[in-house]
């Protein structure tokens, strides 16, 4: 018998229908001139028959229960733990749900910063207001206060008035006129002088500069014309001058002022 | 198997309708235990189920399957026995043809008691290849992915896996 030189492994291709139809019909046309290699794929046929042949157990029926009871199981699993990328997410939910605790902290601290919030703002505004409303009423009263004590028939009630004053930062008109009126008026120098004193911290109130430069002509005491001086030279009032040159025409005019109102006229001008 | 990995988990029970009696008969030729071979597939549609994302829809989900099912029984560890041992089937409605055992002459079911001896007694690496190859009618390409050898190599250990097989065979028989 001829030793055929033929790939073995062709017979089991060619069972196995593993071959190109070009590789069929060479192998083919050499098997029918090779009895060597016809002979092997005989005995290889057989047993492959054979095999075919072989019985194999069905699987049984509850195979596919079991199936579902685990996709059922996984799946819940599954919505439990989450996929890869979105376990964060169901870890926060999964705590989040788990503990009714951490929501209700969660919205009383809310509830608690929102009051709070509120009341900060609210009482911000309220206190404002209530501080404005409650200042501008002091001054008001002090205001009154001063007006009616200015009346007042006692001298020192009436001082006790003007030095309400010092008190109230920015006098309206109705103040600056009552003080005004009491420099010019009042019988008591004292008062006068007070409210000379008074009337100087409005100083820069044109009124209140025009006010003082008629009253000179209206003073009579010394002390008050003297404090006068010293006022129009501290404010360095210039439109002074006229009244101070008239006052000095008077006759009775104390000397020692008629000295000092030269003095302020000349340091003035 | 492309929408079972897009979370259509549902779409499983259609491949394991399809694949599972396939699949079973893949587990028993190779362990030879009835039970552990349902419980070899279970653990297969499990891994499917949890590896889906490892599926990147190149070749058939057949090849990947058979793939993950060598790694379950490779896990399994003891059914990669040099040699394994048929429970006997005594039940004939077990059997898929199962008028066959019936009926057959008795000289043809000696024959097949002495195959199914030769092909315990066989390399666990050639019955795999021959079960694959005839049983599991996979094609050499196929196989070659699944063992991740060449097509090649498949072609060789399938030749040699069916000599050794008749050898072993004739053996018996004589």
């Amino acid at each position: 018998m001829m030793k055929c030189g033929n790939d073995k492994a062709m017979i089991t291709s060619w069972l196995n229908n593993e071959m190109t139809a070009a590789e069929r019909a060479l192998f083919e046309q050499h098997l029918a001139g090779c009895p060597e290699c016809s002979a092997e794929l005989e005995a290889t046929q057989r047993v492959w028959m054979m095999l075919e042949e072989m019985p194999s157990p069905a699987a049984s029926d509850n195979m596919p229960v079991r199936f579902q009871a685990m996709l059922e199981s996984y799946k819940e699993s599954q919505q439990k733990s989450g996929s890869a990328w979105g376990s964060l997410v169901e870890k926060i939910k999964t705590i989040w749900t788990a503990q009714p605790g951490m929501q209700l902290a969660f919205s009383v601290t809310v509830l608690i910063v929102g009051v709070a919030f509120g009341w900060i703002i609210s009482n911000q505004g309220a206190s404002h207001k209530e501080i404005a409303s409650l200042s501008s009423q002091v001054k008001e009263m002090k205001e009154m206060m001063m007006l009616s004590l200015l009346e007042n028939p006692s001298a020192s009630e009436r001082i006790r008035g003007v030095s309400y004053t010092s008190e109230i930062k920015k006098a309206n008109s109705e103040v600056i006129e009552a003080l005004l009126a009491t420099l010019n008026n009042d019988p008591n120098v004292n008062v006068r002088l007070v409210t000379l004193e008074a009337l100087m911290q409005y100083a820069t109130e044109s009124a209140v500069r025009e006010g003082l430069v008629k009253s000179i002509s209206k003073q009579e005491s010394p002390l008050v014309q003297s404090a006068l001086a010293d006022a129009m030279l501290k404010l360095q009032e210039k439109k002074s001058v006229p009244s101070f040159r008239e006052l000095l025409q008077q006759k009775d005019l104390n000397d020692a002022v008629r000295n000092k109102i030269r003095q302020t006229i000349t340091e003035l001008i | 198997m492309l929408k079972v990995k897009n979370g259509d988990l549902d779409k499983l029970g259609l491949l394991f309708e399809r694949h599972h009696r396939p699949l079973f008969g893949f587990m028993y030729r190779m362990t030879g235990q009835r039970e552990l071979s349902e419980d070899l597939v279970q653990n297969v549609f499990y891994r499917i189920l949890k590896y889906r994302h490892t599926y990147r829809g190149e070749g058939e989900f057949r090849t990947w399957m058979y793939h993950l099912a060598r790694n379950v029984i490779h896990d399994n560890g003891r059914t990669l026995k040099r040699t394994i041992r048929h429970e006997e089937i005594t039940e004939q409605t077990e059997w898929v043809s199962g008028e066959m055992a019936t009926d057959a002459p008795m000289q043809k079911k000696q024959e097949m008691a002495l195959l199914k001896r030769a092909m315990e007694n066989l390399h666990p690496e050639s019955r795999e290849v021959l079960i694959l190859s005839k049983y599991q009618e996979l094609k050499y390409h196929e196989i070659a992915q699944i063992l991740d050898i060449t097509e090649g190599a498949v072609k060789v250990r399938v030749h040699r896996a069916v000599n050794q097989l008749k050898n072993a065979y004739l053996e018996l028989a004589n």
